[in-house]
């Protein structure tokens, strides 16, 4: 059974690129959402095995959709990987804090994301 | 990656220009705080897909960009020439990728 992602970038061209390289490269399912709203409703409903979410976007950022993803019986449980084009020790720490599995930082190498990706879950 | 950046090319270009014209009305004196925040936007956009695009530097200026903007008009002439000078190597870099 391959791996199902869900992304969430407000960032088209980050999204396409993220996606295009966890398909091919690695051959999992990637569905996506341009919101933190959206992301909500897709986490609910698609069940992603792992979330990667953007932390600055409008509307709804990323510390805020974590919360509202951890109050979700339904998506409680998923692991979320924060990325960011901007991260400093204050951020690691307080997204540490939050419960983040990992921050993954842009820009990223399409070609390795996915061994990230599965390097900071501990999946084979 | 070749389809996908030509793909949003435009936007990445829309962008450049939004740094383009910043850094013209920082010249000008006439830079607004909605434009630092939207040239801030920008650059950190940039900043996040350039080095994707396998433009390492790309990100390096757009960071500079940010990081600058984020702070808001500012008043010293050889900081705001530094701004013109981001803007043009951004837009030499991203038509090398083409």
């Amino acid at each position: 059974m391959p791996r199902r992602i869900l992304i969430i970038d407000d960032e088209d061209d980050i999204r396409e690129v993220a996606a295009m390289s966890l398909e091919t490269v690695a051959g999992w399912e990637v569905m996506v959402a341009n919101s933190g709203a959206q992301g909500l409703l897709r986490a609910a409903s698609y069940k992603p095995d792992a979330i990667l979410l953007d932390v600055m976007m409008p509307g709804m950022d990323g510390p805020t959709t974590f919360r509202e993803l951890r109050k979700n019986p339904a998506t409680a449980k998923i692991p979320v990987l924060f990325l960011t084009a901007k991260v400093q020790a204050t951020d690691r720490r307080r997204f540490a804090d939050l419960g983040i599995e990992a921050v993954l930082v842009k820009p990223f190498d399409p070609m390795t994301l996915s061994i990230q990706i599965a390097g900071a879950l501990g999946w084979a | 990656m070749n389809r996908l950046w030509a793909q949003f090319l435009p936007q990445i270009e829309e962008r450049v220009a939004t740094l383009e014209t910043a850094a013209a009305d920082l010249i000008d004196g006439t830079i607004t705080v909605a434009q630092c925040e939207q040239a801030s936007s920008a650059a950190h956009n940039l900043a996040g897909v350039l080095g994707t695009f396998g433009l390492a530097e790309g990100t390096t200026l757009a960071r500079e960009a940010e990081a600058f903007y984020c702070i808001g008009p500012p008043i010293e002439s050889t900081v705001n020439a530094r701004m013109v000078e981001v803007a043009i190597r951004l837009r030499r870099l991203i038509a090398t990728r083409k």
